[in-house]
């Protein structure tokens, strides 16, 4: 008995870490959909690309690592931040399908360019941070994962802090609300799109660089961004507690659902527990658990 | 080959919205169907029939998703899902009970319209982008049954060898038979959809979209309704499912997977939403395209790279090509290829008099 | 309705007409045209960057010393981005464009060709995936996986791990850690079968596309189910997550072996480098390392036009399989010219010519198959390659395993049918 809890104590971790890692990609995600209502598709690509920066600069002679990480941070900022001046403000007030759509057709530039530019290989992303997992218990947890979790707690202490409290973060949340309303506030809206999207390149940076050290940077990182979804529907596209709530939810029962589900049924069923988790969590409270709701009016 | 509508007018409300909006239209549907059914099969070598083979089925499923997030406004990321449950119900009536095509493509269809019907109920509590996570679920739900469930699939390897259609004891192999074959679904699938969108339903679809309170209180019973469209879009994607699957030889959810029907999407939003003309155009658009920029790259590649460098190149380029040419699109013309033709056809309907 | 179909005409009209005035007929005398199906962009674009370069070059390596009986090689290469209708009209293209024989890729890719490759009389190879049934060239005239299926391969893993732990299997735990497609699935008749016939205990665990994460299996694996051997067969990123989750739970890597395409170079260094996976059994169905003849003439060949070696050719495992098919694809031809006393065979000739080939091994790159019209796999062979001292070493010759179980699962297939 006492060997079967332990297990269940390590699945519980191991699927709490992994969880709180896809709340890092979701962040990223949410941050856009809070500010500007646009559902970014190409999230996982974001991530790719932050992974190839930072492989490309970490791997460079002479480079101090935290250099490299912080010029990375930089030139995901720096990408967003453009990207949102020449692809998405054109498309402000626009259908929102046509952002949509626009994400995924960025999604397949970003797929494209990197085997011309940095080649087809898998790339790593050095870190010095040892092998030696840590101890809980009777569970064990892997370096880069621990910086992971803490990296994330620590942004959805900043993220929560600077929304509720900064000026920045409260005139954001009123150009969220309403961005009619804000404007006539004299709130200068685009501006408040641009440190969404810069946040957003953050977000994208830390994860490239977590990701890319855990599973190796090529095209295929991105599709750890297909992990996003349930993670921010269960939690509330707009929320960002909901983000790290919903990942630690998803993770724990991907982590649960596979090693006591699936030899029942022939494996498998960590792809679509959460969906289903997250469907029924929707029928009850069809904004995600931490989501705002709209009332809408005739 | 622009219709100059000069001297007719309408008097009756029928003869608004008949389906031939001027009688000159009569004469260009048989000149059409003169050109798809006699000069260009007699023309075209295999190679352009089997393109158009695969644009003309993806046209109806383009034309089903359109009915379900262009007309009626609920988004869906599962299209492709329903697409292998017509695949896989097809395949199975025509191995296990030796049925001809023309009851499994109904059957597949019917079924697909079941389980997206099924899909569709928390379209009743959810909206916008919540329900696209939702069929997003559906679709993973599905291929995994799919993929577990031997009885469905076949075995271990999830695919099932159908036989060629046949017709009057004839077989449909070469790919000018099923030009024929596939000809004949897609324009079933047009011209239902544009009488489908002019009927009572299709006027509910359209007002669920554009405010669906307002619908409710003149009457419409939403979550019928929905569920109606839910229906119809996928029995379009299980009939799409089917004709992919007589067209291959073979059923294979593997065929069907999300990127597909995100595929899809990409068709009806850069086709148009809300558009019958829309959906023709994005299906054809998103297949066509990828081949334009290989075959110009082919031909001007040469000149500025090597021939083993180049097949890499041509394919990260078409990649970054395609999806600039979607940026360019959406930011210049977000309505689609439909509102870009409707503004040269209006340009030119008054020309050379602008005014 | 009628506005509408007569522009879609209109467009469609256009772009056919772009596409057909862009190609003039490629007729040259004396030249064969080679099909290639690759995913350079897809979903295992990871495998095709490397693997197809390795094709590529290979064939302008052939071309360059003078071409084949007297032919030079054209390669027409079409990536599928491991979709199907793009390989349905790859396909069509290489007909019109009168290619002798297809290199296939992707495993739906090449059951959506099968009726259409026997219909049009062209051979397609399938080398590593596709289906085991294959095999028998009765059923399938017109497909040649030409290399290990998975069910050999699965043979040879079980015959390997019978190998490390003693000789005998005997109540033995074995644990099978595959990717959850019928690719992943397709093992598990023969692992079955092979647990009943040496007394192994098997269980198996899924995992779920993409596999970007292994935790909960690996746990389940090393925490409650101790296996004292792990057959691993996955695909994508997923092989270099296993290599790092194992070793950090402390499982040995030298008791894992994974299947074809769980064992690259690439897999190792995302997986952190050959010094974490010490000891990762590779089952290979071509050589790998750059110690061949045929590598160093590639080389050679780039060098004397002036350039630099690419890249890819340090990915070795990939980059080698992709010689070793394009070799097979050249000695088919080579059979059908001969046969027909050096005019242009057509492609049933090469096909003929495809069952002919034998004998072939450019320097132990290329394993010693033997392909007959009843076996378009060629035996079955495969090598164990071992991550040892910062490179893949060999472990084993080449070798084929339980092949008696293995024609008896063929038969049973064909008579199902």
């Amino acid at each position: 008995m006492g060997e079967d809890l332990d297990f269940f104590f390590s699945l519980v971790v191991s699927g709490a870490s992994i969880g709180m890692l896809y709340s890092l990609i979701a962040l990223g995600f949410v941050l856009v959909y809070k500010a500007t209502e646009a559902l970014n598709f190409a999230q996982g690509e974001f991530v790719m690309l932050a992974g190839f920066v930072a492989a490309a600069l970490l791997t460079a002679k002479g480079m101090p690592v935290v250099l490299a990480l912080i010029a990375t941070i930089a030139i995901m900022i720096g990408f967003s931040f453009g990207l949102e001046r020449v692809v998405l403000r054109p498309l402000l007030g626009r259908p929102i399908v046509a952002v949509i759509m626009a994400t995924i057709g960025l999604a397949a530039i970003l797929r494209g360019l990197p085997p011309i530019t940095f080649g087809g290989d898998t790339r790593t992303v050095p870190l010095p941070i040892g092998d030696n997992a840590f101890s809980l218990g009777p569970a064990t947890i892997a370096p880069i994962q621990l910086y992971g979790v803490i990296v994330t707690l620590l942004f959805l202490a900043g993220f929560t802090w600077f929304f509720m409290k900064s000026r920045k973060g409260v005139a954001m949340r009123a150009v969220a609300e309403n961005q009619q309303v804000a404007m006539a506030m004299g709130i200068n809206v685009e501006r408040y799109f641009a440190i969404a999207w810069a946040m957003a390149g953050i977000a994208s940076a830390v994860s490239g660089i977590i990701w890319g050290n855990m599973l190796g940077v090529d095209v295929q990182l991105a599709l750890v961004g297909l992990k996003v979804f349930p993670v921010v529907i269960l939690g509330g596209l707009d929320s960002i507690p909901g983000a790290v709530v919903g990942g630690l939810i998803i993770g724990i029962v991907e982590s649960v659902a596979s090693a006591y589900i699936d030899p029942y049924v022939g494996g498998g069923t960590k792809d679509f527990v959460p969906y289903l988790l997250m469907i029924a969590a929707l029928m009850f409270k069809p904004y995600g658990l931490f989501g705002k709701r709209k009332i809408e009016r005739v | 080959m622009f219709h100059r509508e000069s001297g007719t007018f309408k008097t009756t409300y029928a003869g608004d919205m008949a389906l031939y909006p001027l009688p000159v239209a009569r004469g260009t549907v048989i000149a059409l169907f003169v050109l798809f059914v006699v000069v260009a099969p007699l023309l075209l070598a295999d190679y352009y029939l089997s393109i158009i083979n695969l644009v003309m089925i993806s046209i109806v499923g383009a034309l089903g998703l359109n009915i379900l997030v262009g007309y009626t406004g609920q988004i869906s990321i599962g299209h492709a899902a329903f697409m292998s449950v017509g695949a896989y119900t097809a395949a199975n009536l025509a191995v296990r009970l030796d049925l001809p095509f023309w009851v499994t493509l109904p059957a597949g269809g019917l079924m697909a319209a079941l389980v997206g019907a099924v899909v569709g109920i928390p379209s009743l509590r959810i909206k916008g982008l919540y329900l696209a996570i939702a069929t997003l679920a559906g679709q993973l739900i599905i291929e995994w049954t799919i993929n577990h469930v031997p009885w469905i699939s076949g075995g271990t390897q999830a695919s099932i060898q159908v036989p060629r259609p046949s017709l009057f004891g004839y077989e449909l192999k070469t790919q000018g038979q099923l030009y024929f074959f596939v000809l004949f679904f897609c324009v079933l699938a047009i011209v239902a959809t544009l009488n489908l969108v002019r009927s009572r339903i299709g006027r509910a679809f359209v007002a669920i979209r554009d405010q669906d309170i307002a619908a409710e209180i003149i009457g419409i019973d939403i979550f019928r309704y929905k569920l109606i469209a839910f229906a119809i879009s996928s029995f379009y994607a299980g009939v799409c499912g089917v004709l992919y699957t007589y067209y291959f030889g073979i059923a294979n959810y593997e065929n069907f997977q999300l990127g597909v029907s995100i595929d899809f999407l990409a068709m009806i939003i850069i086709g148009g939403l809300g558009s019958v003309l829309g959906s023709i155009l994005g299906a054809a658009f998103v297949a066509l395209l990828p081949l334009v920029i290989r075959t110009v790259m082919e031909t001007v590649g040469p000149l500025f790279f090597t021939a083993s460098e180049l097949p890499g190149i041509i394919s990260s380029l078409r990649l970054v090509i395609f999806g600039a040419l979607i940026i360019v699109f959406l930011v210049l013309e977000p309505e689609g290829l439909n509102r870009l033709w409707r503004n040269v056809r209006n340009y030119f309907r008054v020309w050379p008099f602008s005014y | 309705m009628v506005k509408v179909t007569r522009h879609w005409a209109g467009a469609m009209l256009l772009a056919s007409a772009i596409i057909l005035g862009a190609h003039p007929a490629a007729a040259q005398q004396k030249e064969a045209l080679f099909g290639l199906h690759c995913d350079r962009t897809g979903a295992t674009q990871n495998v095709g960057v490397f693997l197809c370069p390795g094709y590529q070059d290979y064939i302008a390596l052939v071309n360059s010393k003078g071409g084949v009986e007297g032919f030079k090689i054209r390669v027409l290469e079409v990536d599928n981005e491991y979709k199907v209708p793009p390989s349905m009209e790859a396909h069509e293209r290489f007909k019109k464009e009168g290619a002798v024989l297809e290199g296939l890729y992707g495993t739906p890719q090449t059951a959506a060709l099968t009726s259409k490759l026997n219909e049009d009389k062209i051979l397609g190879t399938s080398p590593g995936f596709g289906t085991a049934a294959a095999t028998d060239g009765k059923r399938f005239p017109y497909i040649f996986p030409i290399a290990a299926s998975y069910w050999s391969q699965a043979a040879a893993a079980v015959e390997f791990a019978k190998k490390q732990l003693g000789g005998n299997l005997k109540g033995k735990k074995i644990a099978y850690l595959f990717y959850d497609n019928p690719a992943g699935k397709e093992p598990l008749p023969i692992l079955e079968d092979l647990a009943k016939i040496e007394g192994f205990e098997m269980r198996t665990f899924a995992v779920p596309p993409p596999g970007v994460e292994l935790g909960a299996q690996v746990l389940d694996i090393t925490g409650r189910y101790k296996p004292d051997f792990i057959i691993s067969h996955l695909f994508g990123r997923s092989p270099s997550v296993s290599i790092k989750e194992l070793k950090g739970k402390g499982f040995p890597l030298s008791k894992v072996v994974s299947l074809v395409w769980g064992g690259t170079e690439a897999d190792v260094r995302a997986a952190g480098g050959f010094g974490i996976a010490e000891g990762y059994h590779t089952i290979q169905f071509a050589g790998v390392g750059d110690e061949f003849p045929v590598i160093k003439d590639i080389i050679a060949m780039y060098k004397a036009q002036g350039k630099p070696a690419p890249k890819e050719i340090e990915t070795t495992v990939l980059y080698n399989r992709g010689i070793m098919v394009a070799a097979v694809h050249v000695e088919a031809f080579r059979n059908a010219v001969k046969a027909k006393n050096g005019a242009m065979p057509t492609s049933e000739d090469v096909k003929n010519g495809m069952e002919r080939v034998k004998g072939l091994t450019l320097g132990g790159l290329v394993p010693p198959m033997q392909l007959t019209p009843e076996d378009h796999e060629g035996g079955g062979w495969v090598q164990i390659w071992t991550v040892k001292g910062g490179k893949f070493v060999k472990t084993t010759e080449w070798f084929q395993a339980y092949r008696d179980l293995i024609k008896k699962h063929l038969a049973a297939e064909a008579k199902s049918k």
